[in-house]
């Protein structure tokens, strides 16, 4: 059971059009593991067959799998934190003073995956911004992947994805599950909202407005480069005027849209919607 | 030679699958305007693929395919069943009548292509 030449170049093709995502030639073992293994969980015999399942197949069900197989990236809390450090540390004030009494600031995090960057920000928020006193903050996470956001929603995280968490805060947000599993308490997880959505279809990301702070890092360098610019304007059409965006650090603004001025707060880079 | 069938009422959209078709390397390209006349030239010629609308008079591409389907020397030619939306019901439809792959309109020609060149590898 193996995946052609043709197979993955029209497979790489038929998912890049449904999610965005480009898998480049040096993914190709990574993409055809991942579609044997749902070929085998199909029990379908040949890659051909299996193909011809998920593009007919009415539900969806599959092609979400795929999804879920091919989207999974490890992350961890406070990772990139001199983005953290900018947000509190100019960011969120420059928000907050154009926000009349009783209006929320509004944060996205998209990608989530397993929720450790919005528990990061809504923890480090907690901690460091004097804002928090009188403000009203919400924090949404989305993905594409299913599975991840059942695992956001979960709060249950490794050691691992709390490698660059102080002692301090794990004790005081996380309840000690196992040896190497830790809970993060109750009062976090409900703070924020989990939705699963994918940044390449216009029909789901139309209700998805009045954002102040986009944090996109680290999805738009899987993108091909339509989808790539049409998800910046996604993300410009998502923003308040005034509002912010942050990527992950390897990612440039500048080479896919010239929608947003950049600026710098702290150490970051950010990318701000004119006002 | 690779033969393919294009199977539209519309000269319009048969014109446009050629010119997109026609850039495949040794590809020849016969038209039929409706099922009937599509199965009618399957069964008296060989073809290696079918791109098959659905919606068109005399005979529909469900029953198109079905036909083929119901025949030995036909059952399994590679057919691409090409929808004017995503609707469930189509595909279910598509699948059930025994489609190889689906397109819908306004299919982007480097996907026809793709599609078409994997379903023709694979005969080979």
């Amino acid at each position: 059971m193996s995946v052609n030449d043709d197979e993955f170049v029209w497979f790489r093709d038929f998912f890049g059009r449904k999610t965005g995502i480009y898998f480049e030639d040096n993914k190709r073992y990574f993409v055809d593991r991942r579609l044997t293994a749902r070929m085998q969980a199909t029990g379908h015999k040949s890659c051909l067959l299996y193909l011809r399942f998920v593009q007919f197949q009415a539900s969806q069900s599959e092609f979400q799998r795929l999804v879920n197989a091919m989207t999974v990236n490890e992350t961890y809390f406070f990772r990139e934190d001199y983005q953290l450090i900018a947000l509190v540390d100019g960011v969120l004030d420059d928000v907050k003073k154009r926000k009349k009494p009783g209006e929320s600031i509004r944060i996205w995090s998209m990608p989530c995956s397993t929720g450790e960057e919005p528990y990061s920000i809504a923890i480090y928020l907690l901690e460091h911004w004097p804002g928090m006193a009188d403000a009203d903050v919400e924090i949404i996470g989305s993905d594409i992947n299913s599975a991840v956001l059942d695992s956001a929603r979960e709060g249950l995280f490794t050691d691992y994805a709390l490698r660059s968490t102080p002692p301090a805060i794990v004790a005081k947000y996380f309840k000690q599950v196992s040896d190497t599993t830790h809970r993060l308490l109750p009062e976090i997880r409900e703070a924020i909202t989990f939705t699963q959505v994918n940044l390449s279809n216009p029909d789901e990301t139309r209700s998805y407005r009045g954002f102040d702070i986009v944090f996109c890092r680290n999805l738009l360098i899987y993108f091909d480069s339509t989808s790539r610019r049409e998800a910046v304007e996604c993300l410009y059409g998502a923003l308040n005027p005034g509002g912010y965006v942050f990527l992950g650090h390897s990612e440039s603004m500048s080479r896919i849209s010239s929608l947003f001025t950049i600026s710098k707060a702290a150490d970051a880079l950010v990318y701000q919607k004119p006002l | 030679m690779r033969r393919i069938l294009l199977v539209d009422d519309s000269h319009t959209v048969r014109m446009y699958g050629r010119s997109i078709l026609t850039s495949l390397p040794e590809v020849q390209i016969e038209e039929a305007q409706n099922g009937i006349e599509a199965l009618e030239k399957t069964i008296a010629q060989k073809f290696d693929l079918l791109l098959v609308d659905v919606n068109m008079p005399k005979m529909d591409g469900y029953t198109l395919l079905r036909e083929l389907r119901s025949r030995p020397a036909l059952w399994s030619i590679p057919a691409i069943m090409v929808t004017t939306e995503d609707k469930e019901e189509d595909l279910r439809r598509a699948y059930a009548a025994g489609a190889s792959f689906h397109l819908s309109k306004p299919f982007d020609p480097e996907f026809l292509r793709r599609s078409v060149a994997l379903l023709l590898g694979e005969g080979a």
